[in-house]
């Protein structure tokens, strides 16, 4: 089974006379275990795919399967579970809670998933661990660098074991050696199992991923191989 | 329960804290209103309680006075009012043997103006014919020497208890008791003096118990017939203590028409219910009560509206927050929850605040006014409980308005 299945999917914004057609009828399907590259220019209707795929928002119309459960017509809260329970996001801002600690940043999906403390406080270190920092569970977030920030929101992201890591331009903020080994760690976790989409407009990280999917103009410019699919079906 | 509201109470501290100034304001509203309603009942209820002080200095709540009055308003008395003797020591009588146990003591009372003359002072002053449990009644108490006894009442005996202001006046020198004095022209020994008795309602008021201390008491019946020659033992009045209050309402009326019969159906007598008076009393109070709730929930509902001002221009500034939240995976129900957990923490830490204020507040104001302080713990619940109410339905809309938010747009939120 896969991980995404997307067909015809259309985002539009605003009413009929100044409606903008983000997504025009996307077609998308990611494997398990796949690393896919989104790439395209500003503007291309990249960042709406993403939306739409993180189920941050609901599709005009079209219909999308995530791992194994149709969700283009779920509530707002539905979505939010599926958010908590099936996505890690990973944003180029890392978007930490300045406030709060790195353990307590790691554990708050937990959290919203009713794991129980002791749990939390465990499969938090673990996490802190694989993602390399395991010294800076209590640390906040302005404490640390780029980096490591970057780190700690890739940990928070796996933190319910999603069926989906989503990152957009993770490396945008970092220098590129930095940028490069958390595009390693992206890699690793993909060779683990997970299933990797990355939002970029750097051909070169997308160049890392096993397949790219390039938008333009609310479609998907080409259709091209597909190596996994029929695989891991 | 896995520890998420220590959580999200945690978290709303750290936001209390990191925003002291913003979160003061906040508070400060609940604090004044809280500050306000509970000074307002505290310093309505100290009066009342300096009150209930006084009643229970006069003797106790629970007695029922029975006092002569004019039966004939206007134009002339008709044969029977005339005839009618008034309020006697019979009327006293009768009325204790009235349901018999229901009353607990029994006093009367007729008084004089006479000519009173000691050694040392000789004025005209009221004589006070007292009988059975008067000085209990009044609340007074005995210093020196005995009370007027049931035998001193019934044979007249010239016999006389003096208040403290009285045997200083009479008996400059002391040791009143066993000495003569005059009043008219009956020689009486003097028994017993009182205890002084000292009442002011403010610190630096006038003794109200000034005129109390002056009295001059002999038997009741030592007035009635030697000093006015009057053969049926006339009182100006006569107090029953019925401890039972229940019982009051009942008593009263069965007196009432026992007395109407005495008094062949003339109505010169007049019944007060010293608690039911007191009750009156109290219940303007309530109004002055009422009026300090009201300016303290006013404070509160004003408090509220700058509170809701506040929170929706913090809210503009965590958008971003509230959108990573929601991307990880929190429902609106929980944003809801973690803006009303800091409704609440804000609300509680200002109510606290505003109880300590209030007690502050309560002090100052009876202290001014030289009343003892007393707060009722009823008056913290119910003033902590509207600020309570008033924080947490105020709150609402700004976490109302978190919880709608779109993830998307709160995340691009700049």
């Amino acid at each position: 089974m896969n991980v995404i299945e997307a067909s015809q999917i259309t985002k539009t914004y605003g009413s009929n006379g100044t409606a903008v057609h983000a997504l025009r009828g996307v077609d998308l399907t990611v494997g398990r275990g796949e690393f896919v590259a989104l790439i395209g220019p500003s503007g291309s209707g990249k960042s709406t795919l993403m939306a739409v795929l993180g189920c941050l928002d609901s599709p005009t119309s079209g219909r999308y399967m995530l791992d194994g459960e149709y969700v283009e017509k779920l509530s707002a809260s539905r979505l939010a579970r599926i958010r908590n329970e099936k996505i890690g996001f990973v944003f180029q801002s890392y978007n930490l809670l300045p406030k709060a600690s790195i353990l307590r940043n790691i554990e708050l999906p937990m959290l919203y998933a009713g794991v129980s403390s002791k749990e939390r406080r465990e499969r938090g270190m673990e996490l802190l661990e694989k993602v390399g920092i395991p010294d800076k569970a209590k640390a906040l977030p302005n404490q640390l660098s780029g980096g490591q920030r970057q780190r700690v929101a890739i940990a928070r992201a796996l933190a319910n074991r999603p069926a989906l890591l989503l990152a957009d331009e993770p490396t945008g903020a970092l220098d590129s050696k930095t940028g490069a080994e958390v595009l390693e760690l992206f890699g690793e976790l993909n060779r683990q199992g997970n299933a990797v989409i990355l939002v970029t407009h750097d051909p070169s990280i997308a160049a890392r991923a096993s397949r790219q999917v390039e938008i333009r103009d609310g479609l998907i410019a080409q259709p091209e191989a597909r190596p996994h699919e029929p695989l891991a079906a | 329960m896995n520890g998420a509201f220590r959580i999200r109470l945690a978290a709303a501290w750290i936001e209390i804290r990191e925003n002291l100034g913003r979160s003061t304001l906040q508070a400060l509203g609940i604090m004044l209103g809280v500050a306000s309603v509970l000074g307002g009942f505290s310093i309505s209820d100290s009066q009342r309680r300096r009150a209930d002080e006084l009643f229970a200095k006069l003797g106790g709540f629970d007695k029922l006075n029975v006092m002569s009055s004019e039966a004939v308003k206007d134009g002339k008395p008709s044969a029977l009012q005339t005839a009618n003797l008034g309020l006697r020591f019979l009327d006293a009588e009768e009325g204790e043997d009235q349901k018999g146990s229901v009353v607990e003591a029994v006093s009367v009372t007729r008084n004089a103006r006479s000519r009173v003359r000691s050694a040392t002072a000789d004025q005209e002053r009221m004589v006070n014919g007292i009988g059975r449990d008067y000085l209990d009644l009044d609340g007074y108490t005995i210093r020196e020497g005995r009370a007027i006894s049931n035998e001193d009442f019934q044979r007249a005996n010239a016999v006389a208890v003096l208040g403290d202001e009285a045997a200083k006046t009479f008996f400059p020198e002391g040791n009143a008791v066993g000495k003569t004095m005059k009043v008219g022209d009956i020689p009486v020994t003097v028994i017993g003096v009182l205890e002084e008795r000292v009442f002011r309602f403010r610190k630096g008021q006038n003794n109200i118990f000034r005129r109390r201390n002056r009295i001059i008491a002999v038997p009741a019946t030592l007035v009635s017939r030697r000093m006015q020659g009057d053969a049926y033992q006339r009182l100006d009045r006569v107090t029953f203590r019925v401890p039972k209050m229940e019982a009051m309402a009942d008593f009263a009326k069965d007196l009432d028409g026992m007395l109407r019969a005495n008094h062949r159906g003339q109505q010169d007598f007049r019944l007060d219910d010293v608690a039911a008076r007191i009750r009156r009393q109290r219940s303007q109070g309530d109004v002055y009560n009422m009026i300090f709730m009201l300016s303290g929930v006013l404070a509160l509902f004003g408090g509220g509206l700058v509170n809701v001002n506040i929170q929706m221009a913090a809210l503009k500034e965590r958008v971003r927050e509230v959108g990573v939240k929601m991307a990880i995976g929190a429902g609106g129900k929980e944003i809801f929850k973690e803006f009303m957990t800091e409704a609440l923490l804000l609300t509680g830490l200002g109510g606290l605040g505003g109880l300590l204020l209030g007690v502050g507040f309560s002090a100052t104001i009876t202290g001014v006014l030289g009343v003892p302080l007393y707060m009722a713990p009823i008056s913290f619940v119910s003033a902590f409980l509207m600020a309570a109410v008033f924080g947490l339905l105020f709150a609402l809309y700004p976490a109302f308005k978190a919880s709608r938010l779109s993830p998307m747009e709160a995340l691009r939120y700049e």
